[in-house]
């Protein structure tokens, strides 16, 4: 075991890049497509990352952990690049289907295997593709830590963090005791990307895989089966808005007059709309 | 006979389960509370759509009062829908936090077993949702936009489900509708994303019962300490009333936010309505006050015209905008999401374009189809 001392877990999850999204046959989400970190995920990685400068590196552990087909092995070296320590991934087709309560039973179950004692855990606020924010909240509850979501601020005050979370119309501040699970948004923090200096590690470094099995559950436990809920139809959505008008020009002032002209066309159409009326 | 018939004749055999007779009953939601000591707007939608669903269910519908000095709203509930309020009035439970108020609801739903337990989609409530979820051990769908009660059958174990709550939201980046089902655990759980249902007229005729609700806390429910809240107050801005919106981002930047004013500033002096609006973004990074946030998290607008400049179009931003009338998008990468609603965009850098706008406003050359 290494004397590294303070020890963090950052829980990554890949998705399909948006415009690539689309549902299987059964109306599962297509894993095929070509895919990214989610976005969330990457806010997370960057808190771990800056918490990792403030107490410095030699003292400082990152083990990013994701639950999730092999090729989530992509994210994970993504954030090995970036300059996380370890890379963990639950992999397993007894895990498909998995709902929130699901896969936060796997993750929570995983980190408890582990046997690494983190000091504080962070995932993104939600995912793009899933779109719940729910497992973050859900992990902590299955490990009994206290957890903050929608955070975009932390302070790091030795056994305590005081973070700052959004809230609608402003934000509120709490003083919360480690260890914790913090939730992250889109605007805490500007993602670094990779770094030269971790690219060989990144590339060689074993990623260790584990199978239900390994973390002692059951295919009941997990999956569809594990799952309480239940995708019972799917259904497209139309949009009707017509497409953007895009005002052209050789120069800018071409384009504002674009603009203008196509502005003042709008407000004669009202005009003689309230003639007739 | 036809599979159709066949798949009929087949489910007639199946058994019932009854989801409403299975010793769990009514329709509950959270009375979200905000730091000002009053509801959420969404506490209100969620009445009306509860109340429609405790209809079909034929049952109570219940809301959880949680804060201090809340009991006063007890009876608003009631007259906006609510058959039962149940009322968690504590000093310690003053302003959110979410442990306390998971173990509250947690022994509430031990206490009541209710059908149905509805959240409000809002930060706190996607907050407390998910935890409350897995303590109890159910499903939880999230942010969902519509609810129905239908049967559901499950042919594998040859199982017929009448009167499941039917969950419905939008999903793979909004460009479908999965209908969630929960059911074979209970509460069937749900949060509901604000601004879409519709709230009940007030009638002080409604009739309901108060019950006082004492939970047991234990010192681990408070082991996190609110030490700040920060919400508006000050100068008010008027961005629901204004016909114009001009609206910064973060690719705006602090002296950029000078342009803007400028820009509000000449529109007004041509007689429109017309107020400075900012994205999170601008705001996170310090450009501007959170006053002026449009969008999920700040104020949702309806403008005759918005005007969005250096706004990449996140969609918890377009979640506050997309329904103006006309929108204008300015940004310099042609890729932008704002561009997938806006109605006329200009690609270009804001610094180039907006100065040559407000001239032609300042000179009379560019008009707006706003309404009186
Ligand atoms: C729970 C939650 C709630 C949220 N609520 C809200 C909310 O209510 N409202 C909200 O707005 N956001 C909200 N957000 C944040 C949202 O997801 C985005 O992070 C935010 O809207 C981005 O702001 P932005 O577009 O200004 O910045 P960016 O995404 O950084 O975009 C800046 C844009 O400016 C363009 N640009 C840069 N320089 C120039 C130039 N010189 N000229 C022209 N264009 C330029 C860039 O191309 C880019 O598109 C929320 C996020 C979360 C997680
Ligand atoms: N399969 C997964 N593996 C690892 N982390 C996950 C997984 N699913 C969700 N998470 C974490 O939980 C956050 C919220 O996801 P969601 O609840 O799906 O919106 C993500 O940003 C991740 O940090």
């Amino acid at each position: 075991m290494s004397n590294k001392t303070f020890k963090i877990a950052v829980l990554i999850k890949q998705v399909p890049i948006p415009s690539k999204m689309r549902a299987t046959k059964e109306g599962l989400m297509d894993r095929s497509v070509a895919s990214m970190m989610n976005p969330y995920c990457k806010h997370a990685l960057e808190a771990a990352l800056e918490l990792k400068d403030t107490i410095g590196e030699e003292k400082t552990e990152i083990w990013v952990i994701s639950m999730g087909p092999p090729n989530f092995e992509q994210s994970l070296r993504e954030a090995l690049s970036m300059g996380a320590d370890h890379a963990i991934l639950l992999s397993d087709r007894k895990l498909a289907g998995s709902d929130t309560y699901a896969t936060a039973k796997a993750l929570g179950t995983l980190i408890q295997k582990l046997g690494v004692n983190f000091n504080i855990v962070f995932a993104g606020l939600q995912t793009i593709d899933g779109d719940t924010a729910h497992v973050g909240p859900q992990v902590a509850e299955r490990l009994g830590i206290p957890h903050v979501s929608y955070v975009e601020k932390i302070d790091f005050k030795g056994d305590h963090v005081v973070v700052r979370r959004i809230l609608e119309g402003g934000n509120i501040t709490y003083k919360v005791p480690l260890p914790a699970l913090l939730t992250i948004t889109n605007t805490a923090n500007k993602p670094r990307g990779p770094r030269l200096k971790y690219a060989i590690r990144a590339k060689n470094e074993e990623i260790k895989v584990y199978s239900v099995d390994d973390i002692g559950l059951t295919a009941e436990e997990v999956g569809s089966a594990g799952s309480p809920t239940l995708v019972y139809r799917v259904k497209n959505v139309t949009h009707d808005r017509p497409p953007c008008q895009f005002m052209e020009g050789e120069t800018v002032e071409d384009k504002v007059n674009m603009l203008a002209e196509k502005l003042r066309e709008l407000v004669e159409a009202s005009k003689a709309e309230a003639v007739e009326a | 006979m036809s599979t159709n018939e066949k798949k009929q004749r087949n489910e007639e055999e199946y058994e019932i389960v009854d989801r409403s007779k299975q010793g769990v009953e009514g329709v509950f939601i959270w009375g979200q509370m905000m730091p000002n000591n009053e509801p959420h707007d969404v506490t209100f939608e969620l009445l009306g759509e509860g109340r429609k669903i405790a209809d079909k269910l034929n049952t109570k519908l219940t809301a959880v009062l949680i804060g201090y000095n809340v009991k006063k709203w007890a009876q608003e509930l009631i007259y906006r829908g609510a058959d039962r309020v149940i009322v968690v009035d504590h000093e310690k439970l003053k302003t959110f936090a979410v442990l306390p108020y998971t173990q509250v609801i947690y022994d509430i739903i031990q206490k009541e077993k209710p059908e149905v337990f509805l959240f409000g989609a809002t930060t706190f409530g996607r907050e407390l949702a998910p935890r409350v979820a897995a303590r109890v051990h159910t499903g939880l769908s999230a942010d969902c936009t519509m609810f129905d009660v239908g049967d559901y059958v499950n042919r594998r174990k040859k199982l017929k489900f009448e009167n499941v709550l039917y969950m419905v939201r939008p999903s793979f980046g909004e460009s479908k509708l999965a209908t969630i089902l929960c059911p074979l655990n209970f509460p069937q759980m749900a949060s509901a994303r604000p601004g879409i249902f519709i709230p009940l007229k007030r009638d002080e005729t409604r009739k309901g019962e108060i019950i006082d609700f004492t939970p047991e806390f234990s010192e681990k429910d408070f082991v996190v300490d609110v030490l700040d809240v920060n919400v508006g107050g000050g100068e008010q801005i008027d961005l629901k009333g204004a016909k114009i919106i001009v609206s910064g981002g973060r690719g705006v930047g602090e002296k950029g936010f000078d342009m803007l004013r400028e820009f509000v500033k000449v529109l007004r002096e041509k007689g429109y309505k017309a107020e400075l609006g900012a994205s999170r973004g601008a705001v996170e990074a310090g450009y501007i006050s959170s006053k002026h946030q449009v969008g999920q998290t700040g104020t949702t607008v309806r403008p005759d015209v918005y005007i969005a400049i250096g706004i990449s179009g996140a969609i918890q931003h377009l979640a506050g905008m997309k329904e103006s009338k006309y929108i204008i998008a300015i940004n310099k990468d042609h890729e932008a999401p704002i561009f997938s609603v806006a109605t006329f965009g200009i690609v270009g850098d804001y610094q180039d374009v907006v100065p040559i706008m407000i001239e032609k406003v300042r000179k009379g050359e560019m008009v707006f189809p706003v309404t009186q």
